[in-house]
């Protein structure tokens, strides 16, 4: 017999044991001896080292030891399995009990689940979707839309400036203008974004929050058509339940204006959900728009104050506090 | 605002409960909320002090027996007010006070206090809580307070829109509830017979833009001294203090009809002039309250033709306020630019209720009413003789702004169809006078409604009473259909879904920062004139600061397993570009610690730099089909750093953060991967369509091939060369094992086991076929790498 062929009579017979490998420790112990012990099979081999020249030597040992590695991977590969398995299975029986091999889930952040139910709802009623810069001029964010400089309107929103005439956007609104400039009537959009407020932080304001706004501009727009949207919207975000109440309300950019407050049932009171109304028609104006002809509504809600009344949080910081034990909470 | 109850009774009757009153002027446009004081029956009764002797074991405290008209209450009072034969507010054991705060039976210090005498505060009724609360003396023993006397303190807090400055008194209150009620508004009363004594003083405003009314009256004989007790009385309920009785009836008459006043001391005008004029520079005031201020061209100041002795429509002077001494008194009533009086409130910081009023539009012609009512209380109750004509200042009167309304615009914006009878009722209820000229109302603005300008104003005050609750829902899908992109940040879709896919919990963090986490990137950061405070004073430059705050937050508090990723914008300065403002949509995430929690059935294995990177190439390369790769670059915050290219820009980079940036933010997370990269140019580039393809089914070969290379030659370098070789026949190539025992193969050298995977696209691939190609790869591998076949 050749060496080639006694080493696959090894490997032949070493693969016929492990086919049936033990699943006692004591065996698996033995069957470890019987090929990778001293006196195994695979050390009788390099007996044969020393019967070959030594020409032949370095050659044949290279061979053996490339053997003993892939004999000793296969039997510890084995092995492992059935360590495990001892611990895991039962007379062939597995633990359920034991927890399943589960893949860590991840989540989506609740204020952009949100966003894309507020999205869907008025997707669903014609309305596209625009956004825009977050830093924006004067003239965009205030006084485009009838918030003149020296206005109390403008003491609403306190502001962020990054320089005399450039402010983090204290609204979307400012979305609407760069729209109606760039397109003409009729349109129809919502704009969701990221908007900063200068205002002390606490468990009801923070220095930023997110905002859906939504204008539709047309011929005849009327007031009753807007609360049709907006009636829809609600009812499809809290149920077909929800009560609803209009009050009217002043946004410099919309005349009349009015706010809508959902019934809460657990605090027993009304609570602010949005603010809209028929688009002024200086903002109109200002873009450029024939008010004789056009004409409009708007509305603006905040996604963090939909959110907290869907979910029942309690506490605005929550959605920016980065702890993944409030992010487990809406996978 | 502060809305008293009782005094709106003075003009208007009222039969809602305070909670219904509340509702009925939100429901038309004065947001209002019930206050503590008039919250329901709380059991505090009256009883009377009928004695008071020291506590044994507190000097402070006195042990008072109270009478309730039946019984006999011992109570502990710490109040250095409280004395026998007093009438006085006492709460029961079991009484509700304001803030849900319940009277228990006390032990304090040794003697048994059985319920509480009650200070204003703890009544709700105002911020006093010196001493006890007196009260009158006529009030029945044992009835309860709320009924008997505290109802006189009932109020609504209403949240006044800043259009709305016809609304900031009780007066114009009164006049929305009598239109929304269809209930008689009581007029104002005025007792203009005063017989003048000849007195007077040169009256002169410098730019009648800024001052184009100014009425003033010199009143003589007056004795300073403690208010009545109605006036009190009044002005509590309105959440004022009483000072005496002059300065009260400014206050009064500012909370009754919104019309600011002011009452000089007469002798205090040094030079017996009234100048109006803007102020000079670094000229000095001493405000009212002691306030020294100095001011410029920005505000206006009503001078005695040499100083300062008031700022016009914000406060008084020091040196011209009326005190215990004052016997002659200079009254004004004037009418200020809305533009110059915000200005200079906003110049110095000093927002009063006269400012607030005049930069929201007082009414012109309420400067005479105002002035009568002041004159005529200052007779009644401090004694004063009116020794002036009514001196007067107005140039140019102020005209009536005549607005148009037409019923079919009406009919228009409402979608409504309203009666012609039901417009005509609002508008005279809001006491705006009209003619009807076909369809159309003329109406002719009060001056009190500086905020109606325009038909859309008028429109606006109709639906407001008439009720936005009772316009119909039109449930028409109205509009025409609308063509282009849905949404232009669909894109985002995929990548959020996919990171949550895999395991990564998105993250909504701060945008503003402090300026060390704004430098860490060389990105020139945005910082703000006015910020919130020091530790947001920039914008973010970089998702992943904030985003390492969060996984040290989260470590902190035992959650160490972390895949964390934001989408958001980032901003920051471009002195190069034209728009110096750059915001870019970025995406940013990280991976610490394991990949799966460790238990029997899942062995622990960390996360490393390979699971960022098969997470970038999943979604980028196979999800989104672009076309991705990873080049060498260098970052100083990183161990090991790969810039991230997409279609050949470069957009990001992955790596592993060492501790320069956990120092510089202070944290404490050893071992943790990160990436960012820019969404603005992958915007485009991800709307490519997907195609199909055909499914090729002919069989798959499978073959090993182990070579043997230089340890520092890069796997990827040898699987391109054998996709590169194999060509449409080597559909993917994997390495699969890796060995470098130098005893077996030599120093400085690995073996790399690849798995190839063969498929011909037309037909079965013979054996000879893909012989040949691995005898090439197995050529050129070692022509060009030295990497040989493992023998």
């Amino acid at each position: 017999m050749s060496i080639e062929e006694k080493i696959d009579l090894v490997r032949k017979n070493f693969l016929t044991d492990i086919d049936s490998f033990p699943r006692e420790e004591k065996a698996i112990e033995d069957l470890r001896s019987k090929y990778l012990g001293r006196k195994g099979h695979v050390s009788e081999l390099f007996t044969l080292l020393g019967k070959a020249t030594s020409k032949e030597r370095p050659a044949l040992g290279k061979k053996l030891n490339l053997f003993k590695n892939e004999i000793s991977e296969k039997f510890e590969l084995e092995a492992i399995n059935v360590y495990r398995k001892n611990t895991a299975f039962n007379n062939d029986e597995p633990d359920f009990s034991l927890p399943g091999n589960e893949t860590r889930l991840g989540s989506l952040h609740i204020l952009d689940q949100t966003l894309s139910e507020i999205k869907d709802i008025f997707k669903s009623i014609g309305f596209h979707l625009a956004y825009g810069p977050e830093i924006d001029d004067e003239y965009h964010n205030f006084s485009a839309l009838n918030i003149p400089e020296h206005h109390p309107a403008r003491d609403m929103q306190d502001t962020f400036f990054v320089d005399k005439k450039t402010v983090l956007r204290t609204h979307t609104s400012n979305v609407q203008i760069h729209l109606m400039e760039k397109n003409d009537p009729p349109l129809r959009y919502i704009v969701p974004g990221r908007v900063y407020r200068n205002e002390a932080i606490g468990y009801k304001s923070y220095c930023l929050f997110h905002q859906v706004e939504g204008i539709y501009i047309n011929k005849k727009v009327s007031l009753a058509e807007l609360k049709g949207c907006l009636e829809y919207f609600v009812k499809q975000m809290f149920g077909l339940k929800i009560k609803t109440r209009f009050r009217p309300s002043f946004f410099p950019f919309t005349e009349p204006s009015a706010e809508v407050d959902i019934w809460d049932n657990k605090r027993q009171q009304w609570m602010e959900i949005l603010g809209c109304g028929m688009v002024d028609p200086e903002v109109l104006k200002n873009v450029g728009y024939d008010t004789k002809e056009w004409n409009g509504y708007a509305f603006g809600m905040g996604v963090e104050r939909i959110s907290m009344l869907k979910y029942g949080i309690d506490d605005i910081r929550h959605f920016y506090s980065g702890d993944i034990r409030f992010s487990k909470q809406f996978i | 605002m502060i809305i008293s109850i009782e005094w709106l009774k003075d003009f208007v009757d009222i039969k809602e409960s305070p909670e219904e009153l509340a509702d009925l002027l939100s429901n038309i446009g004065l947001e209002s909320e019930v206050t503590d004081t008039t919250i329901e029956d709380s059991g505090v009764i009256i009883a009377r002090v009928e004695s008071t002797e020291k506590h044994p074991n507190a000097d402070k405290l006195k042990i008072c027996t109270l009478n309730d008209g039946l019984n006999f209450h011992k109570v502990i009072c710490g109040a250095p007010n409280v004395a026998s034969g007093q009438i006085v507010p006492f709460a029961k054991i079991g009484s509700v006070l304001p803030g849900n705060f319940t009277i228990k039976k006390a032990n304090i210090r040794g003697v048994e206090s059985s319920g509480m005498i009650c200070s204003e505060r703890e009544l709700g009724i105002s911020d006093e809580h010196e001493g006890i609360m007196l009260l009158p003396d006529n009030l029945k023993l044992g009835e309860s307070f709320k009924t008997s006397y505290g109802y006189k303190f009932y109020s609504l807090e209403l949240d006044i829109t800043p259009n709305r400055s016809d609304a900031f008194s009780h007066y114009g209150v009164a006049r929305d509830i009598a239109c929304a009620t269809d209930r008689d508004l009581k007029k104002l009363e005025i007792k203009a017979d005063f017989t003048p004594k000849g007195l007077s003083i040169p009256i002169l405003s410098e730019d009648i833009e800024d001052c184009p009314l100014y009425i003033g009256g010199i009143v003589k004989n007056i004795k300073v001294g403690p208010s009545p007790d109605w006036l009190v009385e009044k002005l509590k309920s309105a959440g004022h203090r009483s000072i005496n009785n002059v300065v009260d009836i400014s206050n009064y008459i500012l909370l009754e009809m919104g019309h600011p006043t002011h009452i000089f001391d007469y002798r205090k005008i040094v030079h017996k002039k009234i100048h109006i004029r803007r102020a000079k520079k670094n000229e000095p005031i001493t405000t009212l309250d002691g306030q020294k201020f100095k001011l410029n061209n920005e505000n206006l100041v009503i001078t005695d033709g040499a100083s300062p002795i008031a700022l016009a429509g914000i406060m008084g002077g020091k040196n011209s306020a009326v005190n215990a001494q004052t016997v002659e008194v200079f009254v004004e009533s004037a009418y200020f630019n809305p533009v110059t009086i915000r200005r200079g409130s906003k110049n110095l910081s000093l927002m009063t209720d006269a400012s607030k009023i005049f930069e929201r539009g007082a009414d012109p012609k309420g400067c005479l009413t105002a002035f009568w009512r002041v004159i005529s209380l200052l007779k009644e109750i401090s004694g004063g003789e009116l020794m002036s004509e009514l001196i007067e200042f107005y140039p140019n009167p102020i005209k009536d702004l005549k607005v148009s309304l037409r019923y079919s615009e009406i009919i228009s914006v409402l979608g409504l169809q309203i009666e012609k009878q039901k417009i005509e009722k609002i508008l005279n209820g809001l006491k705006i006078p009209f003619k009807i000229k076909k369809e159309v109302y003329v109406c002719t603005i009060p001056s009190f409604r500086p905020d109606i300008t325009r038909e859309i104003d008028l429109i606006e005050e109709v639906v407001r009473i008439y009720g936005i609750s009772s316009i119909p829902t039109s449930t028409a899908l109205n509009g025409e259909i609308q063509y282009g992109i849905l949404d232009p940040e669909s894109f985002l879709e995929p990548i959020r879904s996919s990171f949550c896919a895999f395991g990564f919990h998105q993250l909504y963090l701060n945008s503003l920062e402090n300026k060390i986490e704004a430098n860490l990137v060389e990105r020139k950061p945005i910082s703000m004139l006015n910020p919130l405070n020091i530790e947001m004073s920039n914008l973010r430059t970089s998702l992943l600061p904030g985003l390492l705050k969060s996984a040290d937050y989260n470590i902190k508090h035992g959650n160490i397993n972390l895949r964390l990723f934001q989408i958001g914008q980032i901003h920051f300065l471009d002195s190069s570009s034209e728009n110096r403002y750059n915001e870019e949509t970025y995406l940013g995430g990280l991976i610490h610690g394991n990949e799966k929690d460790t238990s029997i059935i899942s062995k622990e294995k960390k996360e490393d730099i390979f699971n960022l990177k098969g997470i970038i190439v999943s979604i980028f390369r196979k999800k989104l089909s672009m076309n991705l790769r990873f080049d060498a670059g260098y970052h100083p915050a990183f161990s090991f750093f790969k810039k991230i290219i997409i279609n050949n820009i470069e957009v990001g980079f992955l790596g592993r953060i060492t501790s320069k940036w956990m120092n510089a933010l202070k944290l404490d997370i050893n071992t943790i991967y990160g990436f960012e990269l820019n969404l603005t140019p992958i915007k485009n580039m991800i709307l490519k369509k997907k195609q199909f393809k055909k499914i090729n089914s002919y069989p798959i070969v499978q073959r090993d091939l182990n070579l043997v290379m230089k340890e520092d030659l890069e796997a990827g370098k040898i699987s391109n060369l054998i996709l590169k070789i194999g060509g449409k026949y080597v559909t993917r190539v994997n390495p699969i094992n890796l060995f470098n025992n130098p005893k077996a193969i030599g120093e400085n050298k690995k073996s790399i086991t690849f798995s190839i995977f063969f498929q011909h696209p037309s037909k079965t691939l013979e054996d000879k076929e893909v012989n040949s190609i691995i005898n090439e790869i197995i050529n050129i591998a070692d022509k060009e790498f030295s990497a040989k076949l493992r023998g």
